[in-house]
């Protein structure tokens, strides 16, 4: 017991063992340790804190953008924001996104946890030729052309399903999932049976309780591609564009006029409206990463490639 | 020797007999698992077999109004018009200096950051380096190229300020030959270092405590134990690392490559992907891009298939 608590608990094996001294040469070692983690910390921080900083940017700001790193909060202006909150377009982007968002989630788990569950069934006879028909096509991947000649075909175009639909089951989210399946004792399953559950009753009554964490891992993964994706919203609308795309136009726009009409965006400079939605874009992965946060370290250990 | 054998051939034979009807017991016993995997196979024919059918066209001259049946068969012309073009092996230079490049830079630095976040004396410090480590890799690269772009704009980015400052010219670090194939590298390497460490720190909870207890009481300095013991025990995850990105090593990013790059620096910025996309979705030529990506997914499935077995080989462990 002490020492199963002593292995999570390791980080310092010398914390646990007080008679243990430090020499020198550790003294260095841990000297060395915490200043790189300081500096890894600067380095992820000041491209965010830059954009941060300049999103809340004053129009009638002088100074360069150094020191608008360090201008107090109680000079920053809020004009970015409140444009790209009245803004219609921006609010529709982000309707858009979030349909995206929740359809593209629900389809992928609809599809990928039956998936994974069928090639966790050891005793299915044609289990090997299912998990062929899974994996050929991620081996063999063909590129985007043949994918984008299919979308045209079947009528997605200018559809918002188009953007998850043609990635709703990723093999490699598939295969990980499947492999957590694998792990849950077979006895369990054959329990349930035995008791009468049918397949579809072992996977919900059985299977899925017991996989809170890879369901959300996976989900997670599925949801950060579809939020951010901005190649195949591109590729595949016209019009109904989502977040990253208007981001993109805003981004790609030298001035704001290109790209709307003139004052659609108010007063604020056009590098702090920039900043701004650059931000306003990845507030919700940022609100939603801590309580994801300990599903994903959790999922991906338990998951990882090693089957 | 004879005999034993004709035992084992009859032996055989009666098991197979009751086997069969135990095959069609087993079929009938799993009729809900067929039903449950009928409409994910119905999605992969749809949308994984049709595509493969349609690459076809790799081998046509394909024209919209006909079809990819219709269009007439033109043989390897796509691929020797690719191979001969002068952009090909710019191309494939591109592309694999990328992706190794991204693995020389990030490889080295996740598994550092993967061994500091282990060994970190202070807690609070190891929970907001690792919290925030993480982080970027959750965002897209077009809110990493609004990032970048209040960093290296040539005109008020934060980074040419500082050139400035020290008295030297704004370099327009995104529109310069010299300078865009540092800023993909380095972009990815803050992008993704945190995550790809998060395998390296799997690895390392799972070394036996008694290892360090024992180094210690023999008298192992610190970096005696991450020489002996803390690198040992990750060398296994480092080789499957490497093998498993052996098999991307066409992927060099497109996503990245394509948000950041522009017409002045195609000649060092443009790798198959973004190339085929030009090619097929804006000029249209969708049989010779079709053409470039079937190339790619051949190699890549050689690739891939190669590094699957060796890792299989020497770490007993494979994707599938």
């Amino acid at each position: 017991m002490a020492e199963s608590n002593a292995r999570q608990k390791h980080l310092k094996p010398q914390m646990q063992n007080k008679k243990v001294r430090l020499t020198a040469a550790d003294h260095t070692f841990n000297v060395i340790v915490n200043l790189f983690m300081v500096l890894i910390f600067i380095i992820i921080l000041i491209p965010v804190w830059s954009t941060i900083t300049l999103s809340f940017r004053p129009n009638d700001y002088l100074g360069s953008n150094l020191e608008g790193m360090f201008l107090p909060p109680w000079e920053w202006s809020t004009d970015a924001y409140t444009a790209l909150l009245g803004n219609d377009g921006f609010l529709d982007a982000f309707i858009n996104s979030f349909k995206i968002l929740i359809g593209g989630v629900f389809c992928a788990l609809v599809l990928t946890i039956p998936m994974a569950y069928v090639l966790s069934v050891q005793s299915l006879p044609g289990r090997k030729v299912i998990n062929l028909i899974v994996i050929i096509p991620y081996v063999f991947n063909v590129g985007m052309i043949p994918t984008y000649l299919l979308v045209r075909d079947v009528g997605l175009m200018n559809n918002l399903a188009a953007v998850f639909i043609p990635g709703a089951i990723s093999t490699y989210n598939c295969i990980i999932m499947r492999q957590f399946f694998v792990g849950i004792p077979n006895e369990l399953k054959e329990s349930a049976r035995i008791d009468g559950c049918s397949e579809l009753q072992v996977l919900f009554r059985i299977i899925l309780p017991l996989s809170k964490a890879i369901v959300m891992t996976i989900g997670l993964y599925y949801g950060v591609s579809f939020w951010n994706d901005f190649f195949h919203a591109m590729l595949y609308l016209s019009d109904n564009q989502p977040l990253p795309i208007l981001l993109r136009n805003i981004l790609l726009a030298s001035g704001m006029n290109e790209y709307v009409e003139v004052n659609a965006f108010g007063n604020a400079p056009v590098s702090a409206i920039k900043a701004a939605s650059v931000f306003m874009s990845a507030i919700p992965m940022i609100v939603a990463y801590p309580f994801i946060q300990k599903y994903f370290t959790k999922g991906t250990l338990l998951g990882s490639v090693k089957g | 020797m004879a005999i034993g054998k004709t035992g084992e051939g009859s032996a055989q034979t009666a098991v197979q007999r009751p086997s069969r009807s135990k095959l069609r017991r087993e079929i009938a016993r799993h009729r809900s698992v067929y039903l449950l995997a009928l409409i994910p196979l119905v999605y992969y024919i749809i949308f994984k077999y049709v595509p493969i059918w349609n690459a076809q066209i790799a081998f046509k001259d394909f024209m919209a109004v006909r079809g990819v049946l219709g269009s007439e068969w033109i043989g390897l012309e796509n691929f020797r018009t690719f191979v001969n073009s002068f952009y090909f092996w710019s191309l494939i230079r591109n592309t694999v200096m990328y992706s190794v490049g991204k693995l020389l830079i990030s490889l080295p630095l996740s598994i550092i950051l993967a061994i500091c976040i282990y060994e970190c004396t202070r807690p609070v410090l190891r929970k907001v380096v690792q919290t925030l480590a993480y982080l970027p890799h959750f965002l897209s690269w077009v809110i990493m190229y609004g990032i970048l772009l209040a960093l290296l704009a040539p005109g008020d980015g934060v980074v040419n300020d500082i050139i400035k400052l020290f008295g030297g010219n704004a370099v327009d670090f995104l529109s310069n030959v010299h300078t865009f194939p540092w800023v993909v590298l380095f972009s990815d390497a803050w992008k993704e270092m945190g995550w790809s460490a998060i395998i390296f720190i799997a690895a390392l909870m799972g070394i036996d405590v008694s290892l360090f207890e024992a180094a210690m009481v023999e008298g192992a300095s610190s970096w005696q134990r991450v020489r002996y013991i803390t690198l040992p025990a990750i060398l296994p995850v480092i080789v499957t690392v490497l093998i498993l990105k052996l098999g991307t090593i066409l992927d060099a990013g497109f996503n990245q490559i394509f948000m950041l790059y522009s017409p002045q620096v195609y000649s060092v910025g443009d790798i198959i992907d973004t190339w085929v996309y030009r090619q097929g979705l804006l000029e249209f030529e969708f049989g010779l891009a079709t053409a470039v990506g079937l190339f790619k997914g051949v190699f890549g499935m050689i690739l891939v298939l190669f590094a699957n077995w060796l890792s299989r080989k020497l770490t007993e462990s494979s994707l599938f």
